[in-house]
This record gives C-alpha cells, sequence and structure tokens, in this order.
C-alpha cells in the first residue's frame, strides 16, 4: 500500500472500550498494520465484544464475541491476537511484539500497566524510538492520577455541563454557580469525551510520526481525558479567567444570534435547527416564512430587540415549522440564505442525499462465518485527493491473526504455539464468561433506551 | 544535564498559513502551532478575523483585540493582514504559498472558488502543499454550499438527536463544539497527508466537513439501525439513577456502577444501609427497582458534597463523576499540578492563565511563545524583514488597501 499515509506502519493496540480502539481503526483506515492485543479469557476480552452489541437483527448468535456492531465500528481494519497477560510468557511476547512495531496504544490504569511492567520506560527499552499513547481519565502524575473514569462520567466533571442545559430547569443548587444562568448541567452523553480523546490521540500520534522520521526520536503520550476535555473549553475557561463567569448554559440559544434554536416540525419527535446571524438574514426570514410584516414588528427590529424578545419570536416560528417536515423549513430558508437543518437520526442520516452522495457512510463484506453479511459504518470527517483512506475490512475475529503474529512475525514454531493455545494463553473462543444476552427490542423500548424500532427488520 | 531531550515543539520547521476565520480553521492551525509549527494568519485588511467581533471579550469590553475565542485560537501565531483578492495583495500571497508546507482554510467552497483558492490552482503554484479546507459539509455533495453554523451543523450530523432529554426537545452543545472537533481532525488529516509527503513528496487536499466530523461519533446509533432497525434517541428523564446528574448538596454529581467493583463498594460509599440489599446488586435488579432505587440514591446523595464524593470514589476505585464549571476547573488541583495552565501576557488584553495542550508529551514542553496577534501585527517582520519588502512598499500596499 505505497500510497497510503501510514503503508509500513504497525500499531500494536492494547486498548479497550471506545477512545483508543477507535483511533486505532483510523491508522487501519490509514494503511498501518494494527494488531488488536485482546485476551480470549473472558473476562478480560474487550468489553464491546459483548457488552454494546447491537447485534444483527438482535440475536447475539453463537459466535457473539465478533458479532457486536459498535465493536465492528470501533475496529475495523485490525488484526487480532489474543494474549492472556497473566503470564510471563504472554508479557514476553508482547514486548517482542512492541520490538517490531512502532506505535502502542492503551488505556490501562497506571497501576496495571507498573503490575504488568508495560510503562513506557520499559517498552523503550525494547523498542527505542517507540511512539506510545497511555489514555487514562485523570493522567499519568497528578493527585487524581489512580482515580479510574467513564467517558459517561467525566463528561460533567471536565466541564461540559457548565456550557449545556435546558433554559427551563430549576435553578442549579451549585454554590459555585454565582447565579449567572437559571438552569442545570446536561449531558452530550454518546461517550462525547472518548472521541475527544480519540482525535487527540490521533493528532498526537500523527505529530510524532513526523517528529520520529526527523529526529529518530520516540515519545510517550500521557492522555489525561479529563485534561483533553477540559482543551475543548478553552473559550469557556478564558472567560472565567477574564470576567469570572463560570457557567454558560444558554439552552439552545446563542450568546447573540437570534433566532437560534431547535424547534418542532411535522412528525414524532421531528426538529429542525436554525439561526438568524443578522438583520439582512433576519429580514429574509421573515419573507420565507410569507410575514414580512413581522420584519417590521418593534419588537424584532433590532438584533437586541429580537435577543430580549426570544419566547415571543420562538413562538411564532414553531407555530410555523409544526406545519411543516423538517426538510421542508431547511429547503425553505436555505433558499432565502438562512441556515437551516433537520436534525436527523440515525434512521435519516443514512438515508440523506448528501451523506450518500459523498459516499460517507463505507460499505463491509464481513467474513460469511460471522454472518454479518453486508454492512455499512461511519467512516470519517475527512478524506484525502492523494490517497484512498478507507475501511478495509470489519472487525477481526477473537485471534484471527494468532498464527500470523506468532509465527510470521515473531518466529514461534507451531508447537510453540500449540502450547500457548493449551495453556489458555492464546485462543479464539472466549473462556469463562457467559454469553451475551440481549433485550427484546419491545422492552428495550420501554426503558428508553431506543425510541422505535422496525418489527420486520431482516433477522428480528 | 538530563539525558532526556525535550523539544518546545516537535512540528518545528513546518510552515503553515492560516487563512481561516472563526473557529474551525483557526484551531487547526493553533493546534500545529501548539506542536511547534510556525503559523501565520492572514487576516482580511481594516476588519479581520470575523472572531475579533464574537464574544465573550475580556473584561466584557467588545474590542477586536479582546476576543476570547480569537484569543483562545490563535496563540502562537503570527499575523499579518492582506487581502488576497486584490492583485497585489494576490500576488504577496502566491510569494508566500510557495514557501510554505500547508494552508487551512474554511471558506464555503464557493468562497474558496471565488478567491480562487481551489486546490488545482493552488497546487499550480506549489505541488508540494497540503491543502486542508474545512467547510460545513465538505467540498462536495448537494449541501456543499448551504449556509450553516454550529447549531445546523449539529442538528444534520446526527449529534444533536441524541444529545439532551428524552422528552424534550434535542440539545446544543455547548461552545461551538463541532468547531472545535473540525478543527481537530482537520489537523489529523493535514499530518497524515504531511507525513505521505515524506515518502511521496507531493502535496494534496484534505476535504474536512464539520458535520461528518460529528457523524463519525455515531458509533451506536448507527449500527443499531443497520444492525437491527432500532432508533437510538435522547436519554431517558434526567435525575433518574446512576451514570445520570443527581443532585448532592452542593451541585451535580454522576453515581456510576461501572468499573471493576461490586455494588457493595458503591452502596457502601453512598453510605445509605438501605442501600446494602441483594436486590439491587444486579443490573437487572436495578432496573427492576429503579423507582425504590433512585429514591434511596437521592436521599443518599443529598448527604454529600460533590468534590467529597468524588475523591471518595475515587479512592474506593469507583468512576463516580462530578459537574464542575470554568472556576472549578481554574483552580483544579489536579489540572495545576499537571501544569496545565499557562500563563500568556496580551498586550490589549491582559495576562491570564490560558488552558494548555490535552496531552502531555515525554519529549515536549509546550508552551506558548505568543499571545494571538494583533491585527497586522507582524506585517512589517514578514514583508519587510523575511520577504525582503521596503517600508515604502508597504505604505504604498497600505494606500491599495491591500495590507
Amino acid at each position: 500500500m505505497p500510497d497510503l499515509p501510514l503503508a509500513n506502519i504497525r500499531v500494536l493496540d492494547l486498548s479497550r472500550v471506545f477512545a483508543m480502539p477507535y483511533a486505532g481503526a483510523y491508522m487501519a483506515d490509514l494503511g498501518a498494520e494494527v494488531i488488536k492485543v485482546d485476551s480470549c479469557q473472558a473476562q478480560f476480552m474487550d468489553t464491546t465484544r459483548t457488552l454494546n452489541g447491537p447485534y444483527p437483527g438482535n440475536d447475539p448468535g453463537e459466535n457473539y464475541w465478533d458479532r457486536a456492531g459498535t465493536f465492528q465500528t470501533l475496529n475495523r481494519g485490525k488484526r487480532s491476537v489474543t494474549l492472556d497477560l497473566r503470564s510471563d510468557a504472554a508479557l514476553e511476547i508482547l514486548k517482542q511484539l512492541v520490538s517490531v512495531s512502532d506505535i502502542v496504544l492503551e488505556n490501562f490504569t497506571p497501576r496495571v500497566m507498573r503490575r504488568f511492567g508495560l510503562d513506557y520506560a520499559n517498552l523503550k527499552a525494547v523498542k527505542p524510538d517507540l511512539i506510545m499513547v497511555s489514555n487514562t481519565g485523570y493522567g499519568h502524575g497528578g493527585p487524581w492520577t489512580d482515580f479510574g473514569a467513564m467517558a459517561t462520567a467525566l463528561e460533567p466533571t471536565h466541564g461540559a455541563g457548565a456550557f449545556m442545559g435546558y433554559l427551563d430547569t430549576g435553578p442549579d443548587r451549585s454554590a459555585n454557580d454565582g447565579g449567572s444562568s437559571g438552569s442545570v448541567p446536561n449531558k452530550m452523553g454518546n461517550s462525547y469525551t472518548d472521541f475527544l480523546a480519540s482525535w487527540t490521540a490521533q493528532m498526537a500520534v500523527m505529530a510524532c510520526l513526523i517528529h520520529r522520521v526527523r529526529t529518530g526520536q520516540g515519545m510517550w503520550i500521557d492522555l489525561a481525558m479529563y485534561q483533553v476535555g477540559v482543551s475543548f473549553l478553552g473559550e469557556g475557561l478564558l472567560d472565567y479567567a477574564f470576567n469570572g463567569r463560570a457557567t454558560r448554559r444558554l439552552g439552545n440559544r446563542h450568546q447573540s444570534m437570534s433566532p437560534h434554536g431547535c424547534y418542532p416540525c411535522l412528525g414524532d419527535d421531528q426538529w429542525v435547527a436554525l439561526a438568524v446571524r443578522g438583520d439582512t438574514e433576519w429580514q429574509a426570514f421573515c419573507q420565507a416564512l410569507g410575514q414580512p410584516d413581522m420584519a417590521g414588528d418593534t419588537r424584532f427590529s433590532k438584533p437586541l430587540k429580537r435577543w430580549r424578545n426570544q419566547d415571543a419570536l420562538d413562538a411564532v416560528i414553531s407555530r410555523w415549522t409544526e406545519t411543516r417536515t423538517s426538510y421542508q423549513v431547511m429547503e425553505t430558508l436555505q433558499a432565502a440564505g438562512v441556515p437551516a437543518g433537520p436534525v436527523l437520526n440515525a434512521l435519516q442520516l443514512l438515508a440523506d442525499t448528501h451523506w450518500r452522495e459523498r459516499g460517507y457512510f463505507e460499505t463491509v463484506d464481513h467474513p460469511p462465518e460471522t454472518g454479518l453479511g453486508r454492512q455499512e459504518y461511519v467512516s470519517r470527517g475527512w478524506r484525502l485527493s492523494g490517497a484512498d483512506v478507507k475501511i478495509r475490512s470489519g472487525a477481526p475475529q477473537l485471534g484471527d491473526s494468532n498464527e500470523y503474529v506468532l509465527e510470521r512475525l515473531l518466529g514461534l514454531d507451531e508447537g510453540e504455539v500449540q502450547g500457548l493455545a493449551d495453556s489458555g494463553i492464546i485462543g479464539s473462543h472466549p473462556i469463562g464468561g457467559s454469553p451475551a444476552g440481549a433485550v427484546p427490542l419491545q422492552r428495550q423500548a420501554e426503558l428508553g433506551w431506543i425510541v422505535d424500532y422496525d418489527p420486520d427488520w431482516p433477522g428480528g | 544535564m538530563t539525558s532526556r531531550q525535550v523539544t518546545s515543539g516537535i512540528l518545528g520547521g513546518l510552515r503553515v498559513l492560516d487563512l481561516g476565520d472563526g473557529v474551525s480553521g483557526p484551531f487547526c492551525a493553533k493546534l500545529l502551532a501548539d506542536y511547534g509549527a510556525e503559523v501565520i494568519k492572514i487576516e482580511p485588511p481594516r476588519l479581520g478575523d470575523s472572531a475579533r467581533r464574537a464574544g465573550p471579550f475580556a473584561g466584557d469590553d467588545p474590542h477586536p483585540e479582546k476576543s476570547i475565542p480569537f484569543l483562545y485560537v490563535n496563540t502562537n501565531k503570527r499575523g499579518v493582514t492582506l487581502d488576497i483578492n486584490e492583485s497585489s495583495g494576490r500576488r504577496l500571497f502566491e510569494e508566500m504559498l510557495v514557501k510554505v508546507d500547508i494552508l487551512v482554510e474554511n471558506f464555503s467552497p464557493s468562497e474558496a472558488s471565488a478567491r480562487a483558492l481551489n486546490y488545482p490552482t493552488l497546487a499550480e503554484i506549489n505541488p508540494t502543499l497540503v491543502v486542508t479546507s474545512i467547510a460545513s459539509f465538505g467540498q462536495t455533495g448537494p449541501y456543499r454550499d448551504m449556509e450553516a453554523t454550529d447549531i445546523v451543523t449539529t442538528a444534520l450530523s446526527g449529534l444533536m438527536y441524541h444529545s439532551g432529554d428524552s422528552d424534550k426537545e434535542p440539545l446544543r452543545n455547548g461552545l461551538d463544539q463541532s468547531l472545535y472537533v473540525a478543527g481537530i481532525n482537520g489537523a489529523v488529516a493535514t499530518l497524515a497527508a504531511i507525513f505521505q509527503r515524506i515518502t511521496t513528496g507531493r502535496g494534496q487536499h484534505a476535504d474536512v466537513s464539520v458535520a461528518e466530523c460529528l457523524s463519525s461519533h455515531l458509533v451506536q446509533p448507527v449500527p443499531y439501525y443497520n444492525y437491527m432497525g432500532a432508533i437510538k434517541g435522547r436519554r431517558p428523564v434526567r435525575g433518574s439513577g446512576f451514570e445520570e446528574l443527581m443532585p448532592a448538596r452542593d451541585g451535580y454529581v454522576i453515581p456510576s456502577v461501572q468499573g471493576s467493583q461490586p455494588w457493595s463498594t458503591v452502596a457502601g460509599l453512598i453510605g445509605l444501609e438501605e442501600l446494602q440489599d441483594e436486590r439491587f446488586a444486579t443490573g437487572g435488579g436495578r432496573i427492576e427497582h429503579g423507582e425504590e432505587l433512585n429514591g434511596l440514591l437521592i436521599q443518599g446523595l443529598a448527604q454529600w458534597d460533590r468534590k467529597a464524593l468524588f475523591q471518595a470514589s475515587g479512592e474506593s476505585r469507583l468512576v463516580f463523576g462530578m459537574a464542575q464549571d470554568a472556576g472549578d476547573l481554574y483552580h483544579c488541583p489536579h489540572l495545576r499540578e499537571r501544569g496545565f495552565y499557562v500563563e500568556v501576557e496580551h498586550p490589549v488584553a491582559g495576562v491570564a492563565d490560558y488552558p494548555g495542550l490535552g496531552p502531555r508529551l515525554s519529549a515536549m514542553e509546550y508552551q506558548v511563545t505568543r499571545p494571538a496577534p494583533l491585527l497586522g501585527q507582524h506585517n512589517q517582520e514578514i514583508f519587510c524583514g523575511e520577504m525582503g519588502y521596503t517600508k515604502e512598499d508597504l505604505t504604498v500596499l497600505r494606500q491599495m488597501g491591500a495590507i
């Protein structure tokens, strides 16, 4: 693959769950050989193989550990080797693998890394120019270094909730709020912080690869998700530093634009987002609504007046949007040069002409033994004119590259590999644990995990 | 002397022109600058970057050198003014173009074409150039020239549908998150192209879509539909248990059962005797007895201050979170000890501690060597000192409106 940026780069991906596995997947898209080091001991296997689903037709199936859709998205294009790191033999193999790799991604806690002896100093001894990302909740160093973390609880901890919340909720009881806003924190959800960590790790690794070519020097990247999260809220932090303002929760409103918000449309749970940036757009907006007189309404004639009278303004806009589909509102307002777009759910996004025409969703033909058939996945927010960056294959079946890695890369003989299999250090089926379950979709809807489902979905 | 070689910037020697406006392009270029690249920001004469007119402002004083978003996303850059639509301005721009490695811009595709910034034109001037174009919907497709702001791209991306409470309207993420996410994705694409150039010697075009960057977060909702026809939505009503924001005595916390500790540890931490009940020890049990559990949880958490609970959780190897605001973060002992904040002195806005780099690198010391540039601050340094123009030339150019 000479025309791919990461051709001839080998990544050893020891990571679990979302953030770092996704970084590894992008490196595979870019042409790197990414070896995911997993475990066939069920308790140490990447939890996304079993916890998050979803499964085709909501059926985990026999080899459920290779069939979860979120796992597939996060681990596409990789190879899988299994190693039970509780054994010294496995740790020795891992170090040998590090010695023939360029990049290591890991998200163990600092405590676990020390116990395994896999900290950067040790790995650098076997691969002097190694680039290694250690992704943790709070980083190596600092009073909270040994605190564990999950993205869902990290998000408000790193401050996202200080800048996100509905306006119509009660006052925040936080003593630190200073009464600057009348709402309580909310969450972006969807493991938002995991993605910030993933993008940040990718950026740092790319910079370090360039640095390594020029200097021969490797790098240890201490990636604290807490700190990464704060680095994406810089303007909020500086507002505090300069002005002492600690929160800015405006619902869907904006500090200067109005109208600005999310309005109900025809259909169940259908919404449109729109923003008016100034007086010219305001005039066009009123025309587009078929209410040219509103442009002269003294409550709305100037930006500041509109901003102060948003409750009245939003009521007028909602009455208009309610009788239209979200796409109709987009077309009408965009024709008038006003920013507007429907709030798309996954079904609508998958069908949207723009995403289709750009080929954003990429197709994978999965091996028959997975029973996954042909599936489409989210790709990435960018493309390169001079490189065929794409999803190269599905996620690996557990241990599918054990022989390749152990025999071809490390030169073990067949007998040694068989010995590792006999002692459960490597394998291609989970040892222990219980099969993944699937909650019926009707029950998921009752619990609010999903909002709707197609009862006639194939395999359902 | 230490044996460790530490540099102030690992991208030293990479030269970048930042034609970006607002947040997405400038944040991309700031990240490159933060890792050591030499970035020159080009702003239109007179008004400059539109971010200069965006609040909030330092001291709440609406002054073009005091815009907080501008101050944050333009550190470590030098700045010139240049009208690239005007012929002598364009000539200067093309002179700069042949000497740089990267151009970052975030015009809409039609605006970029109107400024003769399309990739083939630029590649003819400098075939080794990496051009990074960040646009709301990318360079192709039916929406390429649609009007958008953060809330509109977030809506169309699919992310917004999943943010907020299920019984209310979808809720926008704070602080123009889409533009920051696009900026860092742009930096990833840019550096991938630069790394590839080491082998090929060729430049290329990175086409970055703000909306698609956010769509890439949908690693659950998209397979939920593709695999089983199910549509994920927003979270069920807030205040409903674990992994959600719940009131503590002085603010909000997120109690969590995730991680590897048993239920007895969770119940023990919260400290309410009734929680030590076998019925709550499994996920299924917690769902089944959700209402009762929720009541006990509220009762238990009300006894705690959020920071004390967070500290106790960490010490018990649990993964509780807490809602912190900018003040908490600014004074956070953990971030302070990690050296996250960097004091920056700006000649007009004054001194403040700025948030630093997300990661810490073993052989790079993060520094802010320059505050955000004043409008046209480095015109003379760059045009005269580095490109050989005379001060008289600059006067002529200024009269023509080129700088």
